[in-house]
């Protein structure tokens, strides 16, 4: 096989396609061979037509799914499509995420809900009904999407890391509870990516966290996306319960 | 077989028993039905009646009987 189509016969569900990190995962998940079901909040003509050049391109499905991660039933209700429709989920992408950036102080705790709800909650909520889907398969990989703000100790980021140290930890567990089923759980923490998150935070912000680093660079989405095809790839296959600090030297 | 049959088979399979033992059977009763045994049944039910159960509802099955009243009622599986 080639290693341009390492995800060949696979499907993966990816979270937060419609831009930043994820619609950068929709490209190189098709280019590698995979189907793609492209989760957004809501669709576009423009979106769908970007899905259906990269399906042609790559001679793949790249299926778009909507709903919105503030909302349970929306939730079940897509995920109850997949299984009314059969499809097969070889790999779940965690990728969707929101920020919030205050002190402490400055931040409310419907700030701190709604932050989990879209970055903790909900990424749980969809694993629990498609890692039982990879149960039966006993196969699967799930890839979450954390970030260094999970791990070290920046100011003003109380509520998105706490946040992503929870699906950090998350990943931890799981990856012990699925793997006898032949499911890997994984997540890739990336500093600072180049993506329309990022600039809210502002230049002097952002130019702080990646002034840190070795590299001394932003993180372009593509970077990202390859780890994941790698952790998503039968190449990773003794990777397992892992978090990946993907930060250029920190 | 008719559903009650594939039921039985299902718990029969994941908790290495046999039919006899089914009536009044609740978790954590026989060795195989701890948690991680219950989520494999879960799992093989889902499958055997092609049904997504709800997490509720995984929580709730606490016994063979509660198993055939969620199923079907919430799950309109015919027995």
């Amino acid at each position: 096989m080639s290693n341009s189509k390492l995800l060949a016969g696979k499907t993966a569900l990816i979270t937060g396609s419609s831009k930043g990190i994820g619609f950068k995962m929709v490209e190189s998940f098709a280019s590698a061979g995979a189907d793609v079901i492209a989760c957004v909040r809501s669709s576009s003509d423009s979106l769908q037509q970007h899905f259906d050049f990269l399906a042609q391109t790559h001679e793949v499905r790249v299926n778009m799914l909507c709903f919105d991660l503030m909302n349970e039933d929306e939730i079940k209700q897509a995920m109850h499509g997949l299984h009314l429709s059969k499809t097969r989920v070889d790999i779940l992408v965690n990728n969707a995420g929101t920020m919030t950036s205050a002190l402490l102080g400055m931040t409310s705790i419907e700030s701190f809900k709604s932050t989990f709800q879209v970055n903790f909650f909900a990424q749980v909520q969809i694993t629990q009904y498609i890692s039982k889907l990879m149960m039966r398969q006993r196969n699967g990989a799930i890839i979450n999407i954390g970030s260094i703000a999970g791990l070290d100790n920046f100011s003003g980021y109380s509520a998105y890391g706490s946040s992503k140290a929870a699906l950090m930890q998350f990943t931890r567990i799981l990856s012990n509870e699925l793997a006898s089923y032949g499911i890997r759980v994984n997540t890739i923490a990336p500093a600072l990516v180049d993506t329309p998150m990022a600039e809210k935070m502002g230049v002097k912000a952002a130019e702080g966290i990646f002034s840190r680093s070795a590299i001394k660079r932003i993180t372009k989405p593509q970077e990202i996306a390859e780890i994941a095809v790698f952790l998503a790839s039968d190449n990773a296959s003794i990777i397992n319960g892992q978090v990946i600090r993907a930060d250029g030297g920190m | 077989m008719n559903n009650v049959e594939k039921y039985e088979k299902v718990f029969c399979e994941c908790f290495e028993i046999s039919s006899s033992q089914l009536k009044g059977l609740k978790y954590q009763e026989v060795v195989a039905w701890d948690s991680v045994g219950h989520m494999a049944m879960i799992s093989a039910l889902e499958e055997a009646f092609d049904i997504m159960m709800e997490t509720d509802d995984i929580i709730d099955l606490s016994s063979y009987e509660k198993g055939l009243d969620i199923l079907m009622k919430k799950y309109n599986v015919k027995f």
